[in-house]
């Protein structure tokens, strides 16, 4: 099977290779037969590489152990579930994994656009195939996951062997969130590629029309929308595995992946403006560029070392490979702007400082700068390296200063953009729209004030979330109400009404409304509570209303590990709640031990319990709880922006349809010829 | 705006606002070593991770980091000979070098990573408010020539018929 494996691979990277080279060709000499055979080509390949990660799977599924990829990460004794995720646990095997997310993004472009958008798929088709070209390369050739064990033979040969078992998982991949967060976030990551090669495909093509940009638009939403769950996921599991009470550190990992997501928000509001008034056209590709090129400074950054992460699992010498690559798309990105910049001249007009335009300008700034200081934090300790000699560190605290008001502007922004209309907003509108919201924010943060919260930041942050869930709700209930008016409808049925016949925008409110519960429960933050202590049997943890009563410390021994585990009865208020089961993880195969966090979990708070070790000398037990309010929020948070997201790419329905069994309005013949009708019975504006 | 909107309204936020922040309380305080060990990175190099926060064993990332905790009793040591916080951080970094501060000094080289921030902000802003003054000016400048042109022609009307198609679309 390795054999298969590693030769579908290699078949893979020439039928990549072909598309790539046989698609410029294409496109210089325009024939429909290279045109049809590149496509092709480029569609065996995405076949090629499914059938090389299924190699891998069987490989490890089936303990192969004469694979140097699967002894270093498998072992007999490992479950299933586990095995098949541990394709993705190391470096070749995660690059690999790559490789497959990316060919089925590509096998879903030029399958589904076959025989659409002629002008532009063979250029589509060329980039992608570029792209796939570079991750089979380096799977090939750099970090292949099918070598063989083999040592020098006495007659000057290789010897292959097979190890009886192998070293086993990483403990800490050991979880199920594991199974589902390097797909989501990898899906992000090679999602970008598809918009990249859109815009980069239109700009060289010269595609006329916007077209081009609903596409990209389209297939950013997506990419983008696993970036989020992949994020949010990767933050849940560093929360619920490694134990040190926060979800979100600021490794470089974590910002590495942090970053396209702040430009693909940022290009997801600003191609409205080119959507709608033909504006930014030369900042929106750039954006999608330098989103995919992110895309690829951050696995770069992660796998080359230069930067220390906690994900060391991934470090390695192939960071050089991407940044060649790198260049090359800067170069590419480069070159196609200066040829045909004059396709992107835009007719930038702005009627009003106080406009839809503007609050689109300025979060994008926002998000651009969050991004920028990421990127230069993370690589400050470089920087300084390089010209003192010395590292400095750039820790959370850092990027907690900095980030935080960059993001209670955002949240501000976020209430006020949609209220703005488009071109102008007149006073009178500015009153009407901002005067409940402005009073119920600012009603909100007396609340917050009233119960204690004294951290500035917190403070600002339920002012700014009360102001913007305000303002999402009016907006529900403006267009509701005059759908009610219509057609009867209760107000629940209305605004779902509402939300189907326009998705894009409501489905946009729905996330904005995630981002709000996300924001309130990192203000939470702000009111964490720790405490570690030595405590024998018998004793106890107070924190908050909570008392912690250790019953006992046992043992359990699992196939693949032996677990020590603390029994810690729960009580508020004096009364049991539950009992909380925290284990310490011993993996013998590894030699290698892993905290499993108890979590106590309500909307109000989460109470966090680790066993934290065995003090040497005494042999007491160390407990460490903290008590965290309002994670919750995070991940439900989580939740309604992927709803939204889901909402928001589902296409629109007809507002006649709506007003099905009511007569349409009379329109004037001339009317009727200058706006289409779907214009005319629509309300509100976007 | 009616009675009810703004009743409807009112309970949203309020309900937004009051969910949260009942839960709200003052800090409670860890022991004052964990505490400062937030401040000095952990010296286990496989990281940015605070000694207060490092959790992982033998350069992988499962549990509480050893070496953190050494560094945690070392902060213990100085405060139980009566240094001050600040005293403390700085016998710290005198130990294990101004790579052990968690955040960059804010003087010499650190001082740029405070900066930068600021003047990216700043930067940006007067950027946005430049171009918007810049596509003001043009916005003026086409209202003025559409007020002086006596009739509209056939291609500005359909013009402007294209524009307000896009800006009511979807």
């Amino acid at each position: 099977m390795d054999v298969f494996g590693s030769f579908a691979l290699l078949l893979a990277f020439v039928c990549a290779l072909y598309a790539l080279l046989g698609g410029i060709a294409a496109i210089l000499t325009r024939h429909p037969l290279l045109i049809k055979s590149t496509r092709q080509a480029g569609i065996a390949a995405c076949c090629l590489i499914f059938l090389a990660t299924l190699s891998v799977v069987y490989l490890f599924v089936t303990d192969n152990f004469s694979m140097s990829y699967v002894v270093s990460h498998s072992n007999r004794d490992l479950a299933t579930f586990f095995k098949v995720v541990a394709l993705w646990s190391g470096q070749e095997g995660s690059l690999l994994f790559w490789c497959f997310l990316l060919s089925i993004y590509i096998f879903s472009v030029l399958v589904a656009y076959r025989n659409k958008h002629g002008e532009l798929m063979p250029y589509v088709g060329t980039i992608l195939a570029g792209v796939q070209l570079f991750f089979l390369t380096i799977s090939n050739f750099v970090a292949s996951p099918f070598k063989s064990l083999a040592i020098a033979g006495s007659s000057g040969g290789l010897e292959y062997f097979a190890k009886a078992d192998g070293n086993g998982l990483n403990p800490v991949l050991q979880y199920p969130e594991m199974i589902i967060h390097p797909p989501n976030l990898y899906s992000g990551y090679t999602g970008f590629t598809i918009p990249f090669a859109f815009a980069l495909a239109a700009l060289l093509a010269r595609y006329p029309g916007e077209k081009w940009i609903h596409l990209t638009r389209k297939w950013t939403m997506i990419a983008w929308c696993f970036q989020t769950v992949g994020i949010l996921l990767g933050a849940h599991w560093a929360y619920a595995v490694l134990g040190w009470g926060g979800y979100w550190g600021w490794d470089p990992v974590e910002n590495a992946s942090f970053l396209p997501w702040l430009t693909g928000t940022a290009f997801l509001h600003s191609v409205m403006m080119q959507e709608k008034r033909g504006m930014m056209k030369v900042w929106n590709v750039w954006l999608v560029f330098i989103t995919f090129m992110l895309c690829i400074l951050g696995t770069m950054l992660t796998r080359s070392g230069v930067v220390s992460s906690v994900h060391a699992f991934a470090q390695s010498n192939i960071g050089s490979w991407f940044v060649g690559f790198l260049l090359v798309v800067i170069a590419v990105c480069l070159v196609a702007y200066f040829k045909n910049r004059d396709y992107l001249k835009s007719e930038n007009q702005l009627d009003s400082m106080v406009s839809r335009e503007s609050s689109f300008l300025f979060n994008n700034l926002v998000l651009l700068v969050a991004c920028i200081a990421i990127l230069s934090g993370t690589l400050f300790p470089v920087f300084s390296e390089w010209f003192t000699g010395s590292r400095i560190s750039v820790g959370a605290p850092f990027f907690n200063k900095v980030n935080i008001p960059l993001g209670l502007l955002l949240l501000f922004l976020t209430g006020v953009g949609p209220l703005l209309a488009w071109r102008k907003t007149s006073g009178e509108s500015l009153r009407r729209n901002f005067l409940w919201p402005i009073v119920i924010g600012l009603l909100g943060g007396a609340i917050a004030f009233a119960l204690g919260a004294r951290d500035f930041y917190a403070l600002v942050c339920f002012l700014l979330s009360t102001f913007v869930a305000a303002t999402i709700g009016a907006e529900f209930y403006r267009g509701a109400k005059v759908i009610r008016a219509r057609s009867n409808l209760t107000w629940l049925s209305s605004a779902v009404e509402l939300t189907l016949r326009n998705t894009r925008r409501y489905g946009g409110y729905i996330v904005h409304f995630g981002i709000v519960m996300i924001f309130i429960g990192l203000a939470g933050q702000a009111f964490n509570q720790e405490v570690q202590k030595e405590i024998g049997v018998g004793g106890t943890v107070r924190i908050g209303p909570y008392e912690l009563l250790l019953q006992a410390v046992d043992q359990k021994q699992e196939k693949n590990y032996v677990a020590e585990r603390m029994i810690v009865e729960v009580l508020k208020n004096h009364k049991p709640v539950m009992i909380l089961f925290p284990e310490r993880r011993n993996f013998p195969t590894n030699q290698e031990s892993g905290t499993m966090v108890a979590i106590y979990s309500t909307l109000r708070e989460d109470l966090y319990v680790v066993y934290a070790g065995v003090n040497q000398g005494s042999e007491v037990p160390t407990i460490h709880v903290f008590l965290n309010p309002l994670v919750k929020w995070v991940w439900f948070g989580g939740i309604v922006v992927v709803m939204g997201t889901i909402v928001a790419l589902l296409p629109s329905r007809h507002a006649a349809l709506v007003l099905a069994g009511s007569k349409a309005p009379e329109v004037a013949p001339g009317f009727a010829n200058a706006v289409p009708s779907s214009v005319a019975l629509r309300e509100g504006h976007d | 705006m009616t009675r009810t909107r703004r009743i409807l309204i009112m309970a949203l936020g309020l309900t937004i606002a009051a969910a949260p922040v009942t839960v709200l309380r003052v800090r409670a305080e860890l022991d004052h070593a964990h505490e400062l060990g937030k401040r000095i990175k952990c010296s286990c190099g496989g990281c940015e991770q605070s000694a207060g926060t490092c959790y992982h064993v033998g350069g992988s990332f499962s549990g509480p980091c050893d070496l953190a905790k050494t560094m945690i009793k070392e902060i213990q040591g100085h405060l139980d000979k009566g240094l001050n916080d600040d005293q403390v951080i700085q016998a710290m970094i005198a130990k294990y070098g101004p790579g052990a501060y968690v955040e960059p000094p804010k003087t010499g080289f650190g001082l740029v990573a405070w900066v930068m921030p600021g003047v990216y902000l700043l930067a940006g802003a007067a950027l946005v408010v430049f171009v918007i003054s810049r596509w003001r000016k043009r916005g003026v400048a086409a209202e003025a020539t559409a007020r002086n042109t006596k009739s509209v022609s056939p291609e500005i009307l359909e013009r402007a018929r294209a524009l307000a198609r896009k800006a009511t679309e979807e």
